[in-house]
């Protein structure tokens, strides 16, 4: 098994938000996505997964319909709201100034 | 748009509680498809689904941190700390009994004085920038309110340097009439037309007065107050330029006062008139001295009221040198703020009230700390397995916090109505002379801070056993740990019997002090005997003859009555003081020279009818006193207490001598009387005031001795001794009163009321004190009964076992006994020492009592050491009753 990085706060809020852009999906997908992408590197737990979709949920960012999944079983299925995407843009916003920084300070210390 | 979304998903999660399953649905089909995942991985199906679980990880947890997830979470889980503080309080009744009463007698108590003494102590007086205005004149020993007249306040007024502004009304408020409509009595203050912005008022509608409206010959113009505006004219805006008929004269109405509006001695206002300023026709009036007047300014910014004393220093020395010299020394110059003018001596009750009532509240607080901490300390095992369990320390101290919070929430709710009740009783209580106190409410600041305060001791003593970490041998048995802090609660309960002795001490001197005045020898005997205090209207009875018409007439009638033995008539009765008085300076003796010494003792006279002496049975020792004869003669006659003839003659050769009262106005032509006899002496000077020399002139059958001046010229008061009971003859007067004027109001009273009356400030201060001081020992009583049940319980094994050894019930009561004595003892002991050093500030409160009184700082002990062993005479008998066999296998 891959070795598992802790992923900063909040940090987990914008890779789910990052996964919703292309298209709705339920909790399982995301979290299959995100491993994906990242090579592996990335594993989200459920334990921590589903607290952070709920928590998006109450905030308004995305939203929840049951729907059928690929094998016809009924699935949550997560998307992205208007406020959503804002946020989104925001939070990569930071991201990037955040990482910046830190890159910044990793050259030149 | 975002928070009505949030509202309805937070609706949603109150009442529709279906989102568990749904949870549950979403898990399950994630748990699948890891299992799913897994055997597409090439594992054999019951191999996928032990990796698909392992890596899953706890349901539960996940469970219930979605649940946290939702926003109205907290709700949920503050109805479950309150379901469980609930449950918590119904299982431990008594408990919880003690701990509403005693946060209701302290919460009570605190709110209903504070809001009393508020006002006087610390709110701001409604005007703008009220510390910066001061109260300034000259004061003496005839007259302790700072005063001036207009014989030099004008000089004082121009050259004046340390006031932004100076103002002035005149020294009497005057009575006047609505004469139109329907006809009311009102006050009329005359005030300067500077007076209101100097006091930095505005009117609510209209305008202050103008410069010109103060100058003589303008026309007739008023300010009336909010008050009249609303009851007279329905707050008609048209009120404005209207013009009122006012003593049958028109007045033009300018403005309306606001709604908060208090003249600066709190005396009623109707209707405010401009003053005339006429500096020439001022200096010339009043016998040549001017019109008295208070008066009022506003510091400059930064100058301080000492300051400004020393700045007006040259200006009082100048004053000096205009009045008499026989008199000179006895004027001084007198600055202060307006508040302490306001407040005098209220200020000393209400700061000794406050300090009872805080000492109350300290009391109290202690007793919740004492009572959570017990309880605290038998929870220790509950709070351990709690958080075996996995509950985190942030639950249990929210759940500590709420039950604080419940606590301090009812105890507040209780303690208000008791304020309430207790604010009535006050009002109902209080002497005339509590400023503001008609118009005194709850203040809602004043409970909010109390029920802080009940809050934060909660929580402080309610926390420290939430907050320790729980130790797991508290699972098994116990520990030392709620024992050590037994050792803190007992210096609570030391603290709590120290403050009650204080309580009491103070409340026991005021007491003594109270009984004392009412039973003091006044030097008459007021039984059988009814008073009257009539005042004659100005407009029908303004002349001496007139005056002397009425009251002639009606003792004629009244001596007629049933029953009736003797009839005076006189202006005013003892032991209040007489309405006019001298400086012993101003008496001269025939052929003696002017003697400046002791100058300025003062000497109050009054104007009697000869029967008065009978009428009040003080005893005439040396002389005949005012014969009848006397009414119809040409000679003036005095009377004179022993105290100011053993003043005058020393010698005791006074009966025959003549003297005058008035030889510094009128150093030409003084009036000379005749001593014709000495009266034994009567307190004069108030019931807890020094004995003031006196002397008494006859009213004869003239009417220039009975033209009064001022303001109780027109009063007299008319003494009755009957053998009827005084409901009877209270009747017989009022009858005959009505039957010469109809109109007259007359206000009856037996002088034995008449002189408890003047005791209702001691009676409200020492019933006050005396009430708060049984609240705090029933409070520090509970509390010592508190302490020594918990430490009975906890040593119940131990006492098993002595029995089981062999000691007796006795030897167990000692044991418990000398327990409590020693805190008793403490307590009293660190009380005794606060009280020797506290009971000074009484002094000037006290009468006839000093304030280290010895019997109260002896009998104050031996009280509090009897009740508190009774108070633990209970536990140390419940201990005694032990049954060893049933103490040794309790645990």
């Amino acid at each position: 098994m891959p070795p598992q990085s802790d992923l900063l706060q909040g940090t987990l809020d914008l890779l789910i938000l990052k996964s919703l852009t292309l298209e709705p999906m339920h909790g399982w997908g995301i979290a299959q996505r995100i491993q994906q992408v990242s090579k592996d590197v990335l594993q989200v737990g459920q334990g921590s997964l589903y607290p952070a979709l709920h928590r998006l949920e109450y905030k308004g960012w995305i939203e929840a319909e049951w729907g059928g999944s690929e094998n016809n079983r009924r699935a949550k299925f997560y998307s992205l709201t208007k406020t959503g995407k804002k946020q989104l843009e925001t939070e990569l916003e930071n991201w990037e100034r955040l990482t910046k920084a830190i890159g910044l300070v990793l050259k030149e210390a | 748009m975002q928070a009505f979304r949030r509202l309805q998903i937070l609706l949603r999660r109150l009442f529709l509680r279906n989102k568990n399953s749904e949870l549950d649905e979403e898990l399950a089909f994630h748990l699948d498809r890891q299992i799913e995942a897994n055997v597409v991985a090439g594992m054999g199906q019951t191999e996928a689904r032990r990796q698909a679980m392992i890596a899953f990880g706890g349901v539960e947890r996940t469970r219930g941190e979605c649940r946290e997830q939702r926003p109205g979470f907290w709700i949920e889980r503050l109805a479950q700390d309150v379901r469980y503080a609930l449950r918590g309080f119904r299982r431990n009744p008594t408990f919880t009994l003690t701990i509403l009463v005693t946060l209701m007698l302290g919460i009570g108590a605190t709110a209903a004085v504070f809001s009393v003494v508020d006002r006087i102590l610390f709110r701001s007086l409604p005007y703008s920038h009220a510390d910066r205005l001061v109260s300034v004149g000259l004061v003496q020993s005839l007259e302790a309110q700072e005063f001036m007249l207009g014989g030099f306040y004008y000089d004082w007024r121009r050259n004046q340097t340390p006031f932004e502004s100076m103002t002035s009304e005149t020294a009497v408020t005057r009575e006047c009439d609505l004469t139109e409509g329907s006809p009311a009595q009102m006050s009329c203050p005359t005030v300067e037309v500077n007076f209101l912005p100097t006091l930095g008022i505005t009117p609510v509608a209209g305008r202050n007065f103008l410069p010109e409206e103060g100058m003589p010959g303008a026309p007739r113009v008023a300010l009336i107050s909010y008050g009249l505006w609303l009851r007279h004219y329905n707050r008609d805006p048209r009120i404005l330029n209207r013009t009122i008929e006012i003593d049958d004269k028109p007045v033009r109405v300018v403005g309306v006062l606001p709604k908060d509006f208090e003249m600066p001695r709190l005396q009623a206002a109707d209707v405010v008139f401009p003053m005339t300023m006429d500096e020439a026709a001022d200096r010339r009036s009043n016998e040549g001295i001017g019109g008295p007047k208070r008066v009022f300014a506003r510091l400059k910014p930064g100058v301080s009221v000492e300051q400004a004393y020393a700045q007006l220093v040259p200006l009082f020395q100048q004053t000096q040198k205009w009045i008499p010299a026989e008199i000179r020394s006895n004027f001084r110059l007198k600055v202060r703020s307006l508040r302490d003018r306001q407040m005098q001596d209220v200020r000393l009750t209400a700061w000794v009230l406050l300090g009872t009532v805080i000492a109350v509240l300290l009391i109290a607080c202690a007793n919740v700390a004492s009572l959570l901490m017990a309880r605290g300390a038998s929870r220790q095992r509950e709070l351990a397995v709690r958080s075996a369990l996995g509950a985190s320390r942030g639950r249990l101290v929210s759940q500590a916090l709420t039950e604080a919070a419940l606590l301090s929430l009812a105890g507040a709710l209780a303690g208000c109505v008791l304020a309430k009740g207790l604010l009535q009783a006050f009002v109902a209580l209080a002497p005339a002379n509590v400023p503001y106190i008609s118009r005194v409410q709850l203040d809602a600041r004043i409970v909010c801070f109390t029920v802080m305060l009940s809050f934060v001791c909660g929580v402080l003593f309610g926390l420290v056993p939430a907050l320790q970490q729980p130790r797991e041998e508290m699972l098994t048995g116990r520990t030392l740990a709620s024992v050590s802090r037994a050792g803190l609660r007992q210096w609570l309960v030391v603290a709590q019997i120290a403050a009650s002795v204080v309580l009491l001490t103070a409340a026991a001197l005021m007491l003594r002090s109270f009984w004392g005045l009412e039973h003091q020898q006044l030097g008459m005997r007021e039984d059988n005997t009814v008073t009257a205090s009539i005042t004659l209207g100005p407009r029908n009875y303004s002349s001496g003859a007139s005056k002397m018409a009425f009251f002639q007439q009606l003792a004629t009638r009244l001596r007629f009555g049933p029953g009736v033995q003797v009839v005076s008539v006189s202006d005013s009765l003892p032991p209040g003081n007489g309405h006019g008085a001298v400086r012993f300076g101003e008496i001269l003796v025939d052929g003696r020279p002017r003697s400046m010494e002791g100058g300025g003792t003062v000497v109050t006279m009054r104007s009697i009818s000869p029967e008065y002496f009978r009428a009040l049975d003080i005893p005439v020792v040396r002389g005949e006193g005012f014969r009848d004869e006397d009414l119809n003669s040409s000679d003036r006659v005095v009377v004179l207490s022993q105290r100011l003839a053993e003043m005058l003659f020393p010698a005791g050769d006074s009966i025959g001598k003549l003297v005058n009262f008035d030889h510094v106005d009128f150093p030409k032509s003084p009036t000379w009387y005749r001593v014709v006899g000495v009266a034994a002496n009567v307190k004069n000077g108030g019931l807890s005031g020094e004995q003031t020399p006196e002397y008494y002139l006859l009213r004869r059958n003239r009417a220039d001795d009975w033209v009064g001046r001022g303001v109780w010229g027109q009063t007299s008061m008319v003494v009755v001794r009957s053998s009827l009971p005084s409901e009877e003859t209270a009747k017989w007067i009022r009858l005959q009163v009505a039957a010469l004027d109809p109109t007259l109001p007359v206000d009856i009273a037996t002088l034995r009321q008449r002189v408890s009356k003047l005791a209702d400030q001691p009676r409200f201060q020492a019933s006050l004190v005396g009430f708060f001081a049984a609240i705090g020992l029933l409070l520090a009583v509970i509390g010592l009964y508190g302490v020594i049940a918990f430490l009975v319980a906890q040593r119940t094994q131990e006492i098993g076992m002595r029995m089981a050894l062999g000691a007796r019930r006795t030897d167990i009561l000692q044991l418990v006994m000398a327990r409590s004595m020693r805190l008793i003892a403490a307590g009293v002991a660190a009380g005794l020492v606060a009280a020797l050093a506290s009971s000074r500030v009484l002094a000037s409160l006290l009468f006839g009592v000093g304030p280290r009184d010895p019997v109260t700082f002896a009998l104050v002990p031996l009280l509090l050491v009897a009740i508190g062993l009774a108070a633990t005479a209970i536990p140390a008998r419940l201990a005694s009753r032990v049954d060893p066999a049933v103490a040794l296998r309790s645990e």
